[in-house]
């Protein structure tokens, strides 16, 4: 766990911005991108397709490095750190869901939901993640492949990975994108409820405005700027 | 829209992405290495074929007792061969007082067709080859003829009417090296001459010979023509028929080669399957689309087929063309010690290649994209619907079918075919079940271990299927290399102890019975090694069961049948035999009608265990004899050993000469002086010209060899790199993930290497298992060799394939943690 207290800043970004080599020159995602979030908040990232909203959560999560500015998580300089170093940092800070699950396909849901617990070396990864799996409902799948589970059930899968080490920052890249309305009811309920449970830091990128609006702060990304900072 | 072109142009774009580069790649290496090899071979095997040849002189020599008739010479020259004809007879030749019993062959410009003739300017000078023939008035002559005639080059010889003058020794002689019938010196004389002569009268023991070479196609087919047309007086000697020793050597050569170049286009097949699945597995979402589109799924497979088919006209060509300029490096880099001159690369191995190609793409890369047009299009919705698997009989069974094609096409022997073939599929069924045992058994011991270690061995358990299939897949790859290493030493180890150090290189015969005791007695004071005297007799075999043996349908073509026999007699078997049927003579046998027949002559005139066979002695004494056992004899190795062994008692009666062998060491030459003064009715018979040659063939198919191994590693390669490039995406995305969830670099080599370390150690156990296997039935069925335990497999495999694998592993899988995880992920 990380010692943020909460309302001390957790993710601190300044001045970030990306730009990707194309063979007609550089391409431009992200501009100029500064705002900070407070341990505990619950941030969702909005804007039209191809605005940077991924791009910009892979960024906070440290998936990739900026091509300039400076992005600090959990008190730590990014940019200061090597990918392990980053890897490290994510394995005790972070959680993530997708949109596409991101599930490994060879593995049950209950070796899915162990993975990021083995990779920490905790004893106890087994029992543990059959708690969050019986958490979010899904005990009984528990040896099931993904390929046999539907995609809310899935998500759930994610969910318990995302919140088995107990995260101080929980990404999550459009967790209903890829779901019905009502199935994506039924997760965004969860995802809060695990969220609240846990105090856990939430940064959400999503089209919907409902699942937004559960947020207490949105930010709104246009052409790879942030544009507005809503409260 | 064309279909021809939307298929080329999807083909293109394809490449550009970089979709095809397994495939294709899988595919020019695989034609590139079989044609290299194919290139490669081809020409080394015609040399050895030509060397042979130059020891027959000539690629096919018939030898008639009447001279050939002019419509055979002329059907060979229309097939574009060339001909030389010549005849051989015994002559008595003088000098002064002195006379002797001379092997003359008289020959015409042209002779000979393949090899030299190698001459000297006097008898203890280093010979040369030369072109030139001896000039019409002059004779040739081997240099143990001097000494007996008592005279020196530059004397005349007479030959019935005829004086020739002696103005060469001739040290080799093609046509005649080991021709252990032409045991008198040989006199080399112009055809041209003999007319003068007057020493060829009707009666006399004259054998023509014609000699014929060519390109090997129409020599063969000639050779069948020629069988059909000369009827049963004549007798056809070819490269493979005219010596055992070589004969033998140049089939197991040709055999090896055969399988060698099968286990390359086996592994490379494994390659391909390997790439056109990943090929398949990618077009899913393509094929959906297409369905979507409205093509129906008939015009899908089409479509594919001709990508297919474009694709293997592309990569066979290039692999083609990549081979043959490889098998130009392996030359050069070899030029030293390839023979001076290669005959050139022939066109046979350049279509075979790309055959090859297009077969191995038929085989192994059909299914998998035949699987596309089983693809839902409700793919394009929901993205995890995968087209239903194919049927494990069709994967695999192309497989077979294909390897079938290719091994019956290449060795052209269906029992090696089989045993390959049969010796896979069971060590396949039999490996992939104790793959999945194992795979499950290591689960326990290894829960104690670290956790990246364990995350590796979990990514083998966890994917049972893909584990098995990899285990297999490299098994396979090593027990290749495994097979073509133990079958190359082996044979090898079997070749060199076919010509020990010391095998006899002289040969004495005509050793009259009252010399036998003083003989021996000079050879041991002498010190001089040598095989046993044996008695031996002249006869014909005229019955067989009472019956004419000519007269006998099927077996009437049998050499045996025409010419004299050698027969002698012995009490104890020769160590270089063994008894195969019936028993060896008993106290009590001596002097009874019996004889002890080699297997094969046995084979070859139909004759079993208690037949009866007859002997005509000459001069009115026949013999009615009883088959009492069956041997089997080493030919090559350089003893005297005969046909026919009758039991002492027998056959004593009829005049006979002893024969043996023994070996000199070189520069002992005044020994041989010594012995001819001494006893000068011996004939003694120098094979060191004839094994000198059998040495030389002997280490170019060791060269051969060598090459050939290291087309099947190349071959082997090719499968380590597509199967790590086919499971490349899944890594990606599955190191990409567990460094998203914190793993470390360090935690995802580690499992990567534990991973490749196990699979290659697995691989390395089941390729000992299975070259133990199937070296033993091939061993046993094709070579003839004895079976043993291979303790070097099984102490190196598994420790080897965990070094190969787990070092191409780790380096094939460097990627997975070099690739920014943001960009994997989002790139799926």
């Amino acid at each position: 766990m990380t010692s943020i207290d909460e309302g001390q800043p957790i993710i601190v970004a300044q001045d970030v911005g990306k730009q990707v080599p194309m063979p007609g020159g550089a391409l431009t995602i992200l501009e100029g991108v500064s705002f900070e979030v407070k341990a505990g908040e619950r941030v969702a990232i909005l804007g039209v397709s191809g605005s940077g909203k991924s791009t910009l959560i892979g960024l906070l999560a440290g998936l990739d490095q900026p091509s300039h500015g400076r992005i600090r998580l959990a008190g730590e300089e990014l940019s200061a750190l090597d990918e392990d170093g980053r890897a490290r940092l994510r394995g005790r800070t972070v959680g993530f869901v997708f949109q596409t699950f991101q599930l490994l396909p060879g593995l049950t849901a209950l070796e899915n939901a162990m993975l990021p617990l083995e990779l920490a070396g905790r004893s106890d990864a087994e029992s543990a993640a059959r708690d969050l799996l019986a958490r979010v409902g899904l005990a009984a799948r528990a040896h099931h492949y993904p390929r046999q589970l539907s995609g809310g059930e899935q998500q759930r899968v994610a969910l318990a990975r995302a919140f088995a080490t107990s995260p101080a920052v929980l990404f999550a890249d459009e967790p209903t994108g890829n779901l019905d309305a009502h199935t994506g009811e039924k997760i965004a309920d969860l995802l809060f409820d695990l969220n609240r449970e846990a105090g856990t830091t939430l940064v959400l990128v999503t089209h919907d405005e409902r699942m937004a609006a559960r947020c207490g702060r949105r930010l709104h990304l246009d052409a790879g700027r942030l544009v507005r900072d809503e409260r | 829209m064309n279909a021809d072109r939307l298929a080329w142009r999807f083909l293109r774009r394809d490449w550009r992405a970089g979709e095809l580069r397994i495939l294709l790649g899988a595919l020019v290496i695989a034609v590139a290495t079989t044609s290299a090899i194919g290139f490669f071979t081809d020409r080394l095997q015609r040399a050895m074929v030509r060397q042979s040849a130059e020891l027959l002189g000539a690629d096919l020599v018939l030898k008639t007792p009447r001279p050939a008739q002019q419509a055979w010479l002329d059907e060979a020259r229309a097939r574009g061969l060339r001909v030389a004809q010549g005849l051989e007879f015994p002559s008595v030749v003088l000098h002064g007082e002195a006379l002797q019993l001379c092997d003359v062959r008289a020959v015409e410009p042209g002779y000979p067709l393949r090899g030299r003739l190698r001459i000297a300017p006097a008898p203890d000078a280093p010979a040369q080859e030369t072109r030139e023939l001896p000039a019409r008035g002059e004779a040739w002559v081997e240099a143990r003829l001097l000494p007996l005639l008592q005279a020196s080059l530059g004397d005349t010889l007479t030959l019935g009417r005829l004086s020739l003058r002696m103005t060469r020794v001739l040290a080799f002689e093609p046509g005649s090296g080991g021709n252990l019938a032409a045991l008198a010196p040989g006199v080399l004389v112009r055809a041209e001459d003999l007319a003068q002569a007057g020493v060829i009268a009707p009666g006399s023991r004259v054998t023509y010979d014609t000699q014929f070479a060519g390109d090997p196609e129409p020599l063969a087919r000639y050779k069948r023509w020629l069988a059909a047309h000369a009827g049963t007086g004549a007798q056809l000697v070819d490269v493979h028929e005219g010596r055992p020793a070589i004969g033998s050597a140049l089939d197991r050569t040709e055999r090896y080669l055969g399988l060698a170049s099968v286990s390359a286009a086996l592994l490379a097949g494994v390659a391909i399957a390997m790439g056109a699945r990943r090929y398949s597995e990618r077009h899913f979402d393509v094929s959906a689309m297409l369905r979507c589109l409205g093509v129906t799924q008939r015009n899908l497979v089409r479509f594919y087929l001709r990508q297919l088919l474009l694709l293997g006209l592309l990569g066979s060509g290039t692999g083609v063309l990549l081979g043959f300029a490889a098998h130009w490096g392996l030359l050069f880099l070899l030029s030293g010690l390839l023979p001076a001159q290669l005959p050139p690369p022939g066109l046979q191995p350049a279509a075979f290649g790309f055959f090859t190609g297009l077969v191995l793409l038929t085989g192994f890369a059909l299914p998998p994209v035949l699987r596309l047009q089983r693809v839902p299009p409700l793919r394009v919705l929901r993205r995890e619907l995968d087209p239903l698997p194919l049927g494990a009989w069709l994967v695999y069974g192309a497989a077979l079918a294909t390897l079938a094609l290719l091994l019956w096409r290449t060795t052209g022997s269906l029992a090696l075919t089989a045993s390959v073939l049969g010796g896979s599929v069971a060590a396949l069924a039999g490996f992939g079940t104790l793959a999945w045992s194992l795979l499950r058994a290591i689960r326990w011991p290894m829960k104690g271990a670290g956790v990246a270690w364990r995350y590796g061995l979990h990514a083998l358990w966890r994917r049972p299927a893909l584990a098995v299939g990899q285990i297999l897949a490299f098994g396979l790859v090593f027990m290749a290399m495994a097979l073509t290493a133990l079958l190359r030493g082996d044979l090898l180890s079997t070749w060199r102890s076919q010509l020990p150090a010391r095998a006899p290189n002289h040969f004495v015969i005509n050793v009259l019975p009252d010399q036998v005791g003083p003989f021996s007695v000079f050879l041991r004071e002498q010190h001089i090694d040598s095989a046993a005297l044996y008695p031996m007799v002249r006869a014909r075999l005229t019955a067989i069961n009472g019956t004419p043996a000519g007269a006998r349908n099927g077996h009437t073509h049998d050499e045996s049948l025409r010419r004299e026999l050698n027969l002698t007699w012995s009490r104890t078997l020769q160590a270089d035999n063994g008894l195969t049927a019936g028993r060896w003579w008993q106290p009590g046998d001596e002097g009874q009608p019996l004889v002890s027949l080699e297997a094969g002559v046995a084979d070859r005139l139909g004759v079993g265990l208690n037949d009866r066979l007859t002997f005509d002695f000459g001069g009115g004494q026949t013999l009615e004899v009883r088959v009492a056992s069956l041997r089997t004899v080493q030919w090559d190795s350089f003893k005297p050993n005969f046909f026919m062994i009758f039991p002492p008692g027998t056959i004593d009666r009829f005049p006979a000469t002893y024969v043996t062998s023994f070996y000199l060491p070189p520069g002992e030459q005044a020994l041989m002086a010594q012995m001819v003064r001494r006893f000068p009715a011996v004939t003694v018979i120098d094979l060191e010209p004839l094994m000198a040659q059998v040495r030389q063939i002997l280490s170019q198919v060791t060269l051969a060899v060598e090459y050939v191994l290291a087309g099947v590693l190349l071959a082997g390669f090719a499968v380590l790199a597509a199967s790590l490039q086919a499971s490349q995406d899944e890594r990606l995305f599955e190191g990409a993930l567990l460094r998203t969830l914190g793993a470390s670099r360090y935690q995802l080599r580690a499992g990567h290497l534990s991973e490749f370390v196990l699979l290659g150690g697995l691989s390395g156990l089941f390729a000992a298992a299975g070259a133990q296997g199937v070296s033993a039935l091939l061993y046993d069925r094709v070579f003839h060799l004895p079976v043993h335990v291979q303790w070097p497999l099984w102490l190196l495999l598994p420790p080897l394939g965990a070094l190969v694998v787990g070092a191409a592993g780790y380096w094939g899988t460097r990627r997975v943690v070099e690739q920014s995880p943001l960009a994997v992920l989002r790139g799926l």
